[in-house]
């Protein structure tokens, strides 16, 4: 079975490294990577504690600059953040761009951003460059991202006072699989090597298990399960999850999310208060790069001081002879915004009906991110889930890293004298996985929502008569009806079928996803009858795509139409 | 009297179990245990093991059959703190694999048995799978549904 090449990523640097270390068992730290912000956490043998860069601060901003010739990341000199986001210099939002093609409308609306994000809509990844010196270097977010973790690294090293290799990293529940692969890779390439990926509110989830254990242990109660609905937003995603914990276990029972964020609303505004913004964003000289950084620093203060006040003034001189003195309230911002905390609405009903949890039955609702602190945001929590108050007892911008952090130690096999490590967290799949078959729909196998490890079956059969091929090609998604609105993961066919009539042969896709999350594909041909005759099968890990994947849908389309397609068996009853 | 008989077990016993039941087939006795340790090397192990394919929902559980919902879910997180791979693996008691097949099936029955709906379904298709086997009815065959819906 073939190894993905980043996987087998090492360095010299690490090989010495382990060695000092194999006294001891080394605790895993936990990383939060924001759309806009970064923290890290580690347990430090009796809690969990955050560490600081060297300006003291726990909260760093997520963004690389290639100002020289070594570039930097945003670990340790945020003073020149905001000059440099006026340059063109600096690259940020990686999160809200990793392991996506051009074609992708989130990439199309990063073209605001001040650098450049250049779209072919060919289904590649984008070009993504910085300027410096007047000139365009492209960049990938794979690279920036790790440019940044490589700092992050150094800077929990030193403070650990020893080499930090194994990390657990906090994801947004809508990423692929394929998006997975970009940031294990970019960890990899960073030297640190990913033992788990945690969608965020799972990591909220667990610290919540965490503090719940904690209360019944205090309570000498028999600690009976408890519900919490956890709702995280930042600023590039907003997902939900319901769980049940009890013991320190915290079962997940549902999972949603979507791309939906600060940045959603920054843009938002930016649009509304600049309408013909768009004209500025599509050429991207350097008094435009200047224009867009001054207009989004302007808009994203207005926005968090809308936060703590009712309306707030905003007065920028954008220098292209355009200015902007608007006072803007928070009836205006949110009927700007309005689809957007719609979505916010639907992703929770969607969730408590996916755990089949009643809104009544919830214990707490725990709402976390940078976006909780937005007075709309936390109405709509609280009126969605008919509730006068919020969970209190978590830090809305340190929650997720903390669990992290806690899944780090519990991870690394870490045991804490007074339990509070006994912790466990049962999974679910974030995103239904299945493949391509009657006639170009998406038949889930996995569902979302599906407990892991899970293992699934499905019989399939041919087309035509005597089809010998099968294409199988894997999807993963929300499960809309149409294959390719899901994400492709990649594609192989089953030969050597024996000759039948259509609708004969059986064709059984089995998917199985393992403790470690890794997802393989089995396919076989089923034996009918006695004879003894081998029949074809395989076995593939996946995702197999690379980054040209957008391309390949549409070409296997060309060079195979339907010969070798498939369809469901209608289950007899 | 063939010695071996015992051992090569008939495959019904599918490698990748779908949604149905393991009840819903027949022969409740011991073939069935052997043949899931003859099939799979790696869970030779638990071939003694309490959570054979052919024991009820409730045997693989640990719980009696009229346990209330809480004593399902207990019994569930009980047994989830110690088999679940995550935890398993990390105290190297066994391989993912084998821990990931273990979970797999307790939260099977815990899905199963947790649901109303579908635990009514189940305790009815576990009846009359029993009361044919004690009564030695047509060949321990579970009831068709005619006669289930008679009570």
């Amino acid at each position: 079975m073939a190894e993905p090449a980043y996987t087998v990523a090492s360095d010299s640097e690490n090989t010495e490294e382990e060695k000092s270390s194999s006294t001891f068992p080394e605790i895993a730290i936990g990383i939060d990577i924001g759309t806009s912000q970064c923290s890290v956490a580690v347990w430090n043998g009796s809690q969990v504690e955050l560490l600081k860069n060297t300006r003291n601060q726990k909260m760093m901003r997520s963004y690389v600059t290639f100002k020289d010739e070594v570039p930097s990341g945003g670990v340790s000199n945020q003073l020149s953040h905001e000059h440099e986001l006026l340059s063109g210099a600096a690259i940020f939002n990686m999160k809200r761009l990793i392991g996506r093609v051009d074609t992708d409308p989130v990439v199309h609306a990063s073209r605001s951003l001040p650098f450049l994000v250049q779209t072919m809509d060919i289904g590649v990844r984008p070009f993504i460059a910085a300027l410096v010196n007047n000139v365009w270097r492209s960049t990938t977010p794979e690279e920036a991202l790790a440019i940044f973790l490589v700092e992050l690294r150094a800077m929990a090293g030193i403070q650990l006072k020893r080499p930090v290799r194994n990390v657990v990293l906090t994801i947004p529940v809508s990423f692929g699989r394929f998006q997975l692969t970009r940031i294990e890779r970019a960890c990899a390439m960073a030297g640190l090597h990913v033992l788990r990926l945690m969608p965020e509110p799972t990591a909220v989830a667990l610290l919540y298990a965490q503090q719940q254990q904690q209360t019944a242990h205090d309570n000498m109660g028999s600690g009976s399960e408890k519900i919490g609905l956890i709702f995280n937003m930042g600023a590039g995603y907003c997902d939900v999850a319901v769980t049940a914990t009890a013991g320190g276990v915290s079962q997940i029972r549902a999972l949603a999310g979507t791309t939906i964020g600060g940045e959603d609303l920054l843009q938002n505004m930016m649009h509304h208060l600049l309408p013909n913004a768009e004209t500025l964003f599509s050429t991207h000289g350097i008094s435009e790069i200047k224009a867009i950084g001054l207009l989004r620093v302007a808009t994203q203060d207005a926005i968090h001081k809308l936060s703590f006040q009712a309306s707030v003034q905003i007065d920028v001189d954008l220098g292209n002879g355009s200015k902007i003195n608007k006072v803007l309230d928070r009836q205006e911002f949110e009927e700007v915004n309005k689809k957007v905390f719609e979505k916010c609405e639907s992703l929770i009903i969607q969730c408590l009906h996916d755990a089949k949890i009643e809104v009544e039955d919830v214990n707490d609702v725990i709402a976390v991110g940078g976006c909780s602190y937005i007075p709309k945001v936390k109405d709509l929590v609280l009126n969605v889930c008919k509730r006068q108050e919020l969970y209190k007892g978590m830090n809305p911008l340190e929650a997720a890293v903390s669990g992290a952090a806690l899944e780090g130690a519990v991870a690394s096999g870490i045991s804490d004298p007074f339990g509070n490590l006994d912790l466990l967290t049962i999974q679910v799949t974030p995103l239904a996985i299945g493949i391509r078959a009657d006639g170009g729909k998406f038949v889930p196998i996995i569902a979302r929502n599906t407990t892991m490890p899970a293992r699934k079956e499905m019989t399939f059969t041919t087309v035509h008569d005597n089809q010998t091929e099968a294409l199988i090609i894997v999807y993963e998604g929300e499960g809309q009806q149409n294959a390719e609105e899901n994400h492709l993961l990649g594609y192989f066919k089953i030969v050597g079928i024996p000759s039948a009539p259509k609708g004969v042969p059986e064709i059984s896709v089995c998917l199985d996803i393992d403790a470690s999350n890794v997802l393989r594909v089995y396919a076989s041909a089923k034996h009918r009858g006695p004879h003894q005759k081998a029949m074809p099968s395989m076995e593939v890990r996946m995702p197999t795509v690379d980054d040209g994947h957008g391309w390949c849908a549409e070409a296997l389309h060309r060079a195979y139409g339907s010969t070798s397609d498939l369809v469901t068996v209608q289950k007899k009853i | 009297m063939i010695s071996t008989a015992s051992f090569p077990a008939p495959k019904v016993v599918s490698q990748f179990q779908g949604n149905h039941s393991p009840n819903s087939r027949t022969g409740i006795g011991f073939r069935g245990r052997i043949s899931v340790s003859a099939s799979r090397a790696s869970t030779v192990e638990r071939a003694g093991s309490r959570i054979a394919s052919t024991s009820s929902l409730y045997e693989v559980l640990g719980i009696r059959m009229g346990a209330t919902c809480q004593e399902i879910k207990t019994a569930y997180r009980r047994l989830a703190r110690v088999v679940h791979p995550d935890v398993a693996v990390a105290n190297g008691q066994r391989g993912g694999q084998a821990s990931a097949d273990e979970f797999m099936k307790i939260h099977e029955a815990y899905s199963t048995l947790s649901d109303p709906d579908r635990r009514a379904d189940y305790d009815r298709r576990l009846f009359g799978q029993q009361w044919a086997a004690t009564s030695g009815f047509s060949g321990g065959r579970p009831r068709t549904w005619e006669t289930d819906q008679c009570w």
